[in-house]
């Protein structure tokens, strides 16, 4: 028989972790919850990395989780406030491999500026909370909140706290998981969220959120325990053993899975005692969720509010109200399920009109030479995350501001190879896309980065950014300086003239087939900002077929005409339609050679 | 409802619907009345459908409206997609000649919808077509094809011409406003020549 072993809550975590089949973690080192990476990266079958900041981590964990592998990201309470960006909208998007977060919070604030109470995110993300009690549980709540993660397709948070990270005890190892295979798929509508893809996915969200109530009433990881006393504790977490020591007559309901409250269950527990009380650390976070069911609790009037519990303030605060005369039984009231609106109706028989890249945008010409060499293009948010949209369907994910070199950078981390790039706007790489790109050259992640500078912040009107040094009243400030900055960091990288695009598609084909991470800069000020035709083009009817692969870059200026395409008074002449052809049906009028004869523009 | 008369502007971005609205607004304003508007921006901005509604009354409360009393379209497609907002009885401003064609047309996967007197007619509404391109062009610019048809809407708009004339000076830059004057002026009697029930 195999040893029993000794573990800190953290230790349990990361053996749990690669037990469960996970094959990849990161974080940001934060008591209490530094040594579940520490001890990850010691443990063979998983790849275990510090990132930049948890934000960064959290990133870096979707694009593992993207490539199919079980991921655990770890990091302090307060960690989570900084990857908040990724996580609000991780819960929209869902995941492939499984994903873990793993936030240890820190009652009593023995190492940490605040004592934030991280269920509340729980609640706020609408994703399953799990909260282990002890060294064992966190060995095996681990392997639960992966199989809840893959099941609801949803991120799922594992709350320690400082008593459970580093306390220790015993742990019975279980035989590893077996898993399938998970491969990457394209899911443009599930991973890119610009709104009309987020409004469909938030309501699947809300859909979820009762299907997991659902599964909450009848887990194994809630347990009503029959006492002998007619009381009964509700508790999560270090409290219930806190409780459980305190009051050993008493009936318990153990909630191992705080979120989404299971109401029968706790229904169930007032018909069997005619007083409950709650024993939480920090906020009421049950306690209120029951009260809503109208059901009367003791809770934060007598435990309090803040700091540590042990089981001596557990058993002082809860005594008296032993004593105290039960109060009349109630029937619970159960909040209906929301109902949701009215799903958005087009109206029938009209075409859409999405929102598109004008004319002559210079974000067009990098989406067709991406296009054409094979890595998966994880984007980011600016004007260019229309390319998400049809015809283009050139970008793969959408997640926050700054997610997609942290996204690529996991992506190819966990796949072993470069199989993702990224594509980032000027304004968004100022945002949030420095530190990861910091990020990816310490943890020598492949990728190639595009930086799609178009010399201001376009989507929004046109503001300025430090790469421009413009500010809010006008006034010019310095510059900061892209390449010079990529450069600083020790990352290879090449400014090329966005509006040539054969410069253009040859720096992207190098930079894809290049060992290791490297930047292209694709440098063309926004189009609206610039307001001049570069040419007047020309169709030769003898040469077009109509093959459509000019349509396919999606320029509002070109159309399928009768016989050859057209072109409409918007054609800023940019000359990527030219550049696509491969007839040489499309030239600049007057330009010399046999494309020249056309009839004019149309 | 409660007095109120909900007007929406539907376009494309970029055919200056926001400017239109504001010019209705200050007028309602100059009238005395009570005004609320409501637009939404962002994405529309890069050529998508674009809607903004313009509320007036004794006392306006919500700022959005289901229904519209009147809609002012500068795109005919976006004319066609406006007349789920009318109620029976309701009035479509519609610049008729103004064709956007979405990529979807484009690139003929889709068609662009014909016959919108039929379209309006089959739901009970009432349609004043325009060509407010040409009359923009009368006017001295193709830009303000947005004014023109804000002059036509204006026949069944209860607001007096010195309102209108107020309106246009306190939403208009002082350069582009005789212009944009003008073509007001040529929408209106576009309209008026024409017969315009109660």
């Amino acid at each position: 028989m195999e040893r029993t072993l000794f573990f800190s809550g953290n230790q349990a975590i990361a053996h749990g972790a690669v037990r469960a089949g996970a094959a990849f973690a990161c974080g940001y080192p934060g008591t209490p919850s530094t040594e579940i990476l520490e001890t990850a990266a010691r443990l063979e079958g998983i790849h275990a990395q510090w990132c930049v900041n948890e934000k960064v981590a959290l990133e870096t964990a979707v694009g593992a989780s993207l490539a199919g592998r079980r991921t655990i990201v770890t990091m302090k309470h307060v960690g989570l406030n900084v990857a908040a960006d990724p996580f609000m909208t991780l819960s929209l998007t869902g995941i492939n491999g499984g994903l873990v977060i793993v936030s240890a919070d820190d009652p009593g604030m023995h190492s940490s500026q605040n004592e934030q109470d991280n269920r509340a995110y729980a609640k706020f993300a609408k994703v399953p909370m799990l909260e282990p009690s002890d060294s064992q549980e966190a060995y095996d709540f681990v392997a639960e909140a992966f199989a809840l993660s893959e099941e609801f397709d949803t991120p799922v948070l594992l709350r320690s706290t400082t008593r459970l990270s580093h306390g220790r005890g015993q742990v019975i190892r279980r035989v590893p998981v077996v898993l399938e295979p998970r491969d990457y798929a394209r899911d443009i509508s599930k991973y890119v969220m610009v709104p009309q893809n987020a409004r469909l996915r938030n309501r699947l969200v809300l859909e979820r959120l009762q299907k997991l109530r659902a599964r909450a009433e009848e887990s194994p990881l809630n347990i009503l325990e029959a006492g002998t006393a007619d009381v009964g504790i509700i508790a999560s977490g270090v409290a219930y053993t806190y409780a459980r020591e305190a009051f050993p007559k008493a009936w318990f309901l153990k909630l191992g899975m705080s979120h989404p409250l299971p109401y029968r269950k706790v229904a169930r527990l007032f018909q069997q005692v005619s007083r409950v009380a709650v024993v939480e650390e920090l906020d009421p976070f049950i306690e209120e969720q029951v009260r809503a069911l109208g059901l009367p609790v003791v809770g934060k009037e007598a435990i309090p509010a803040d700091g540590e519990l042990d089981q001596d303030i557990v058993f002082r605060a809860l005594e008296p109200f032993l004593s105290r005369r039960p109060p009349r039984r109630r029937r619970p009231v159960f909040p209906p399920a929301p109902c949701l609106a009215d799903p958005p109706q087009p109206a029938a028989g009209l075409p859409v009109r999405p929102p598109v890249l004008c004319p002559g945008c210079s974000h067009r010409a990098v989406f067709a030479a991406v296009r054409r060499h094979k890595l998966a293009p994880m984007g980011d948010i600016g004007c260019y995350t229309l390319g998400a949209l049809p015809p283009l369907l050139a970008l793969d994910s959408c997640l926050c501001m700054g997610a997609s070199i942290g996204m690529m950078a996991g992506f190819n981390k966990a796949l072993g190879r470069k199989g993702a790039a990224a594509v980032i706007g000027d304004s968004t790489f100022f945002h949030s896309g420095i530190t990861p790109l910091v990020d990816a050259y310490y943890n020598e992640a492949d990728g190639l980065v595009i930086v799609l500078d178009n010399r201001t912040t376009a989507m929004t009107g046109h503001q300025g950014h430090p790469g421009t040094g413009l500010r809010a009243d006008r006034s010019q400030g310095p510059a900061v300086d892209i390449q010079k900055l990529c450069e600083g960091i020790g990352v290879r990288c090449n400014t090329v003239d966005a509006n040539d695009y054969s410069v253009l598609d040859a720096a992207i084909k190098t930079e894809s087939d290049a060992p290791g991470l490297g930047v292209v800069i694709a440098l063309a000020p926004c189009v609206l900002m610039v307001r001049e035709k570069a040419g007047e083009i020309v169709v030769d009817d003898e040469r077009c077929n109509l093959c459509g692969l000019c349509l396919d870059v999606g320029c509002p200026a070109l159309a399928r005409g009768e016989d050859s395409v057209a072109f409409s008074d918007v054609c800023t002449g940019c000359g990527l339609c030219i550049e696509v052809c491969r007839r040489g049906a499309l030239s600049y009028a007057g330009a010399c050679g046999a494309d020249s004869e056309g009839e004019g523009a149309r | 409802m409660n007095g109120t008369t909900t007007v929406s502007l539907v376009g494309v971005g970029g055919q200056g619907i926001l400017l239109a609205a504001a010019v209705l607004a200050e007028t309602a304003s100059a009238e005395g009345l009570d005004v609320k508007a409501s637009e939404v921006k962002g994405m529309s901005q890069r050529g998508g459908s674009v809607l903004s509604t313009v509320r007036f009354g004794e006392h306006v409360w919500s700022p959005v409206a289901r229904h519209a009393d009147v809609v002012i379209a500068i795109e005919l497609l976006e004319g066609h997609r406006a007349l789920g907002l009318l109620a029976h009885q309701g009035t479509l401003v519609c610049a008729v000649t103004t064709r956007i064609v979405p990529g979807s047309v484009l690139r003929r996967e889709d068609e662009y919808p014909d016959d919108l007197p039929a379209a309006a007619a089959a739901r009970g509404v009432k349609l004043i077509a325009v060509d407010a391109e040409a009359l923009a062009r009368e006017a001295g610019t193709l830009r303000a094809v947005n004014v023109a048809l804000l002059g036509a809407a204006s026949v069944v708009l209860p607001f007096a011409a010195a309102s209108w004339q107020r309106g246009l000076a306190a939403a208009l830059p002082s350069k582009i406003l005789e212009v944009n004057e003008r073509a007001f002026a040529l929408g209106r009697d576009a309209v008026s020549s024409e017969e315009v029930g109660p």
